[in-house]
């Protein structure tokens, strides 16, 4: 199968998201698409598969022009795609997700049977009555790529499908991938920024920026070369920081959480001042949870928290963050921004010591931020507008300038490698001056190199690493996926 | 936008000032201000189909209707906005047929003392309270509730009669009471049972008519007194719901009755579960009073207006009559007839006085309340109204003694 | 918002209820009338005279209470469907004060206002503790409470406040005159105290939603709870101040049928006001300025139309289909004004926008972290 995209135009109002896209995805392939974020990889990717329309341009499949609205009608010609939190009804077990969209005459065991088929082809391993919210999210994607396939899928687009699985879970996955590629001869489209991944896998990459295709390269290539087209310049590889230590601030003595998903049992830990703890794991393996405890989104169900000596166990949230907590979730407009309001907004949001809102020095706070923090996006511009970096940008720029500890879930979610790095700087700045910070990351690479200690999680059981620079991606992802017996050795 | 914005409110303009003034009739124009919708099969009806009578016997008249003034319908609106624009209208007649209207009726009347006004069912006319320019009129559906609790007496097989009643006032307590009265003396003479053994029930809904999430559900009340054991239920209220809901059941093969109220076709629901229907017919007093006013004779007053015994059911003499449904088997027929023919011969030894009923039948000691006040010693009659007095039938201040219910 | 999009949102506003206008043109048409004849009707029915245009106004003026404590609850992100209830209390509360208080009228009235506004927030409290702390949705604890408010009513008219000649469950007999709202002239009964009053709460609530730090609470809680409760903001003491101001201001709306429009407490005392107010308030999107504009086109057209029902004859329900096209029409404009206006401000990542406003889903569960 061949797909061709013609002069694709997008535009989001005054951000040109896709700037006149022509290229030719031979079949039988593996092509990475990589830009930094906002280049409009993912706008190109769900033009393709049917989720967004063009503006105007055209997509011919087999020298063929179709026009389809829908994914469901793109992936009647073929085209599939697998989203980076992949969309599976939670509630509904693996064989009932399996069946969506199947033809209607497909009976449950006629399911089974193709699930049971198509998995043992790759080696997934999907019990079909398990509940798909009890699924990891490499599970997950396993079932939508068996699903996709069952739907006679030729072209199966996969965007930062190694974010939040497992080492193994990973492995599969690119064997999977390349057997459909090399066996099959079906083309695979895969959005990363992750370039070992990409150098790993892909046979050729094209790479956005700014809307525009700005180059393609056979591999294999360097890392380097890859970020030189990414960005136009190299980057220099960051180095691990090391920053002065000092008292512990935040004990958590023998603390237990029991939330929804996961149980963790008596962990006891001091976070010193200048401290980066880094927490591994499969997504819901504990370290969320322990990250919410901390700040009181979540009750203990044993143990204490303090904060230089003082109990917070009892406090509510909003009594930490006086404390001298600070706390980010990972889903910036789920959790911690308001769509709907301004930059502004959101400013004076943060000041709550007068009743009346003095909206011209909310204003100028905000531009004096907005300059500061190198947010592209205006005062009165309301939040999610706003690219993902440029919202964790000014996540950012809200946090209280100097608490004792920040607790971080995933702080470059979504970031390319500039805005992470320039995150990451900035986390690094407050260290320098005492602040604790405690974060989670799918992104082992980003643990392994900000850590002062890590702690892995797996299944709410942890394994603590008390110096970080021992610590290897490679053994991580061991790590996250349960063997700890294998570390201890 | 703007264009077609502009274009619109010009011609708006335009025809506005090229429409004529409304035409005026040279006869009585007179305002019905109904309650309820005007096809509610009750008691709104039965007002609105009194003024049809007027229109078509009174020439040249023309009825201004207004139906479901009440403040969950129409909250935009008073009783004072639809008079004036009633009054504007030519009317110099306003009949207001609640006693919902009964305490605005005087006040709007105040502001309009050229028009008399009649508030139906109510009293202010008696006691003085109203102004000169306010009527009540009433019919005495006493006699004809007394039938009807003869024909549920005369039917029940299982002794045990359910009353769906409205809200408590003095006229739900006589309503009530005349129809226990009937059943309870043609149960113990034609049917002979014990009358200690009659249960006679009453649930009280609330208001007229069902209100839903402020009143009883009419529909699930009618079907708790058949759950119960009563196979006969009357309406009290302005609704068929009572008919409605005994129809089903006889459907599925029960053996229930209803009887309905205030509306001459109130048994056309469920004709053949239906044992008969007491109703006011309006026609006649309203007629009455609509020439009066139209030759400028007409003092406002309180009339209280009986059947026409020679024919109950007489459109144009009766003020009130009872139509025996279909559901009355023959031999009960037989008895309802001796029954009227019995109240008949009362009314005609106990003759109206100075238009007020002197006596109404079955009224009669020994009665007492339900606390066991008495109101009528062996041989005495219950007075039908008198001023400052509660003891009478007018203002029957609770139930029975023998009755079932709240009196409160 | 530039000019031409003020002009944008007036059209998309005044389209609308022309269209529906014209609509309703052709059903009166079709049952054989003359729609000029019925437009006219009901526009003399609302301007003829200063008695007409009072009619209007007094009906307008517990809307706007009922709008205008609405725009809170709404901006909160929250359905108070027991608006109505919560009118019924401040008339319960403010009959209890013009029954029982023997005092002049200067000293009365406020006192009787302040007294409805505690009942209004007193049962707009009840909607809110069961919200946040037993997360019972409001929705179906304002329908509760309603029917509640209704059965208290109904007692206290037929039961403790009946008139001394027996309870007709009708009305309480009318209150003494020194207790009632004063007229400002007979040609114009309207009472100037309550219309200032209304005045003065719009610019209120346009304040406050716009200029404190409660108003961006409220408005940061209704859009996302959860990031709100991040950023600091106590989200369950603002979605109940929301429920409490509502109350409040429901309340004199409720105080001024049983003071003004009646002159005691009767069945039903908000009359379904309430409800009224949250379609219009849906209408306008929450905006505390145009909310007042539209309750008064439909106070015109409901008002307006008692003339038109005495004059032509018509059925009451010709009123309410015209105001179920304007309500129909003007959501379907909103629609057309959402995608116009925010289509070329809508980024990659959020492909729908939000209907405004969004139900509270995870607000009892960020408020029982607080």
């Amino acid at each position: 199968m061949e797909i061709e995209l013609q002069h694709i135009h997008k535009r989001f109002g005054r951000v040109h998201a896709n700037n006149d896209i022509s290229m030719k995805l031979r079949g039988g392939r593996i092509i990475g698409v990589l830009g930094e974020n906002g280049a409009g990889k993912s706008t190109l990717m769900k033009i393709l598969s049917g989720y967004q329309p063009a503006d105007s341009g055209a997509i011919l499949i087999d020298g063929r022009e179709v026009d389809y609205h829908g994914p469901q009608a793109a992936i009647a010609v073929g085209v599939g795609m697998l989203q980076q939190d992949p969309l599976d009804v939670p509630a509904f077990t693996v064989v009932e997700n399996f069946l969506y969209g199947q033809p209607p005459a497909m009976t449950r065991r006629e399911a089974r049977a193709k699930l049971a088929q198509i998995s043992r082809e790759f080696g997934f391993e999907l019990d079909p009555e398990t509940p798909s919210a009890r699924l990891s999210i490499g599970q997950r994607q396993q079932l939508e790529i068996v699903r996709l396939l069952a739907l006679g899928v030729r072209t199966l687009i996969l965007d930062e499908p190694t974010t939040g699985i497992s080492a193994q879970q990973k492995t599969i996955l690119f064997d999977a991938l390349q057997a459909l590629s090399r066996e099959q001869g079906m083309t695979v489209l895969l959005v990363s920024h992750k370039l070992e991944d990409v150098i790993a896998l892909c046979d050729e990459v094209v790479v956005l920026r700014a809307g525009r295709l700005v180059g393609d390269k056979m591999m294999p290539a360097t890392k380097a070369e890859l970020v030189q087209l990414m960005f136009g310049q190299e980057i220099a590889p960051q180095e691990r920081s090391s920053g002065h230590i000092g008292d512990a601030v935040l004990e958590l003595d023998s603390v237990t959480i029991q939330d929804r998903r996961v149980r963790v049992e008596s962990l006891s830990m001091n976070v010193r001042a200048g401290e980066v703890i880094g927490l591994a794991g499969l997504d819901g393996s504990g370290q969320e949870a322990l990250m919410r405890a901390c700040v009181g989104l979540i009750n203990v169900a044993g143990g204490r928290v303090r904060l230089n000596g003082r109990d917070l166990t009892r406090q509510s949230y909003r009594d930490r963050m006086h404390a001298g907590l600070a706390f980010s979730a990972a889903g910036r407009l789920e959790e911690g921004l308001v769509a709907g309001l301004t930059l502004t907004e959101h400013m004076a949001l943060m000041d709550n010591s007068r009743a009346m809102i003095d909206w011209p020095a909310a204003r100028q706070l905000s531009g004096k931020q907005i300059e500061r923090y190198n947010v592209r996006g205006r005062a009165e511009d309301r939040i999610e507008t706003l690219s993902g970096g440029n919202q964790q940008r000014w996540l950012m720029a809200l946090l209280p300038e100097q608490p004792r500890v920040m607790i971080l879930e995933q702080p470059t979610r979504g970031l390319d490698i500039d805005s992470a790095r320039w995150v990451w700087q900035l986390l690094l700045d407050r260290r320098a001056h005492g602040t604790a910070i405690i974060f989670n990351s799918p992104d082992l690479d980003e643990i392994v190199t900000y850590s002062d200690r890590i702690i892995v999680f797996f299944a709410g059981r942890f394994h603590v690493i008390e110096d970080a620079s021992t610590a290897t991606v490679d053994a991580l992802g061991h790590l996250i996926g349960g063997n700890f017996e294998e570390a201890a050795r | 936008m703007r264009k077609l914005f502009l274009a619109v409110l010009i011609v708006a303009v335009g025809l506005l000032m090229a429409l004529p003034a409304v035409a005026q009739d040279d006869g009585l124009t007179f305002g019905m201000i109904l309650v309820g919708p005007q096809s509610d099969r009750g008691w709104s009806q039965a007002h609105y189909e009194g003024g049809q009578y007027v229109e078509a016997n009174l020439p040249g008249s023309q009825m201004l209707v207004f139906e479901s003034l009440n403040s969950a319908d129409a909250p935009e609106t008073t009783l004072l906005q639809v008079v004036t624009e009633m009054v504007d209208q030519g009317a110099t007649l306003i009949i207001t047929s609640s006693d919902a209207f009964e305490e605005d009726t005087d006040v709007v009347a105040e502001a309009f003392p050229d028009v008399t006004f009649i508030n139906a069912s109510g009293d202010n006319a008696f006691t003085g309270e109203a102004p000169a320019n306010v009527g009540n009129t009433m019919g005495q559906v006493e006699w004809a509730k007394l039938i009807a609790g003869c024909a549920a007496g005369l039917t029940t097989e299982t002794g045990s009669i359910g009353y769906l009643g409205p809200l408590i006032n003095g006229e739900t307590r006589r309503l009530a009471a005349s129809a226990y009265l009937g059943a309870r003396y043609c149960y113990e003479n034609y049917k002979g049972g014990d009358p200690a053994a009659l249960t006679f029930t009453v649930t009280w809904i609330g208001f007229w008519f069902n209100i839903p999430g402020v009143t009883l559900d009419p529909t699930a009340e009618v079907n708790t007194f058949f759950d119960n054991g009563a196979d006969v239920v009357m309406s009290g209220i302005d609704t068929p719901e009572v008919m409605t809901v005994a129809g089903q059941r006889a459907e599925r093969g029960e053996s229930v009755y209803g009887v309905a109220y205030d509306y001459a076709a109130g048994c056309d629901v469920a004709p053949g579960v239906c044992l008969g229907v007491p109703y006011f017919n309006w026609g006649p007093a309203y007629l009455d009073i609509a020439t009066r006013v139209n030759e400028g004779t007409y003092t406002p007053e309180w009339t209280w207006n009986g059947p026409d015994w020679s024919d109950m059911n007489n459109p144009d003499t009766s003020s009130v009559g009872f139509i025996a449904g279909d559901g009355l088997s023959e031999e009960n027929a037989a008895s309802l007839d001796e029954f009227i023919a019995m109240l008949a011969t009362f009314a005609e030894e106990h003759p109206d006085a100075d238009g007020l009923p002197t006596a109404f039948g079955l009224w009669e000691g020994p009665l007492a309340l339900q606390d066991g006040t008495v109101l009528a010693a062996e041989g005495e009659f219950v007075k039908p109204i008198e001023a400052d007095n509660p003891l009478t039938i007018w203002y029957l201040p609770q139930l029975l003694e023998g009755m079932v219910g709240a009196s409160e | 918002m530039t000019a031409n999009r003020t002009t944008l949102r007036v059209a998309l506003l005044v389209a609308p209820i022309l269209l529906s206008l014209l609509i309703t043109a052709v059903l009166v048409l079709a049952v054989g009338k003359d729609p000029i004849e019925v437009m006219t009707a009901i526009l003399e029915g609302a301007f003829r005279n200063s008695n007409a245009i009072a009619g209007v106004v007094n009906f307008w003026i517990p809307l706007t209470f009922a709008c205008l404590g609405l725009v809170i609850t709404f901006t909160a992100g929250l359905w108070n469907i027991g608006v109505e209830g919560q009118m019924m209390m401040g008339a319960v509360f403010a009959s209890w004060a013009a029954r029982t208080i023997v005092l002049p009228t200067p000293l009365l009235i406020p006192i009787e206002i302040v007294l409805a506004m505690a009942g209004g927030a007193f049962w707009g409290v009840l909607v809110g503790v069961l919200r946040v702390r037993l997360g019972v949705n409001e929705i179906f604890g304002g329908v509760a409470l309603n029917a509640l408010a209704s059965v208290i009513v109904i007692y206290l008219i037929s039961g403790p406040w009946q008139p001394p000649e027996g309870g007709s469950a009708q009305s309480t007999p009318p209150f003494p005159a020194e207790s009632l709202l004063p007229e400002m002239s007979p040609e114009f009964p309207v009472s100037l105290l309550a219309l200032v009053l209304a005045l003065v709460i719009i610019l209120t609530v346009y304040f406050a939603l716009r200029g404190t730090r409660w108003g961006l609470n409220l408005k940061a809680t209704g859009k996302n709870p959860r990031s709100a409760l991040l950023l600091g903001v106590p989200t369950t003491q603002t979605a109940l101040s929301a429920f409490i101001v509502c109350g409040a201001i429901a309340g004199i709306g409720g105080a001024y049928r049983v003071l003004f429009t009646f002159d005691s407490l009767r069945p039903l005392p908000s009359g379904g006001i309430g409800f009224l107010g949250l379609l219009v308030v849906l209408m306008v999107a929450n905006h505390p300025l145009i909310a007042p504009i539209v309750g008064f086109v439909f106070a015109t057209i409901l008002a307006g139309s008692t003339r038109l029902r005495v004059v032509l004859q018509l059925d009451q329900s010709l009123a309410e289909v015209l105001q179920g096209f304007v309500v129909l029409l003007v959501l379907m404009a909103n629609g057309l004004r959402g995608r116009i206006l925010s289509s070329p401000r809508s980024s990659p990542e959020v492909v729908q926008e939000q209907p405004a406003p969004t139900t509270v889903t995870s607000a009892a569960e960020a408020a029982s972290h607080e």
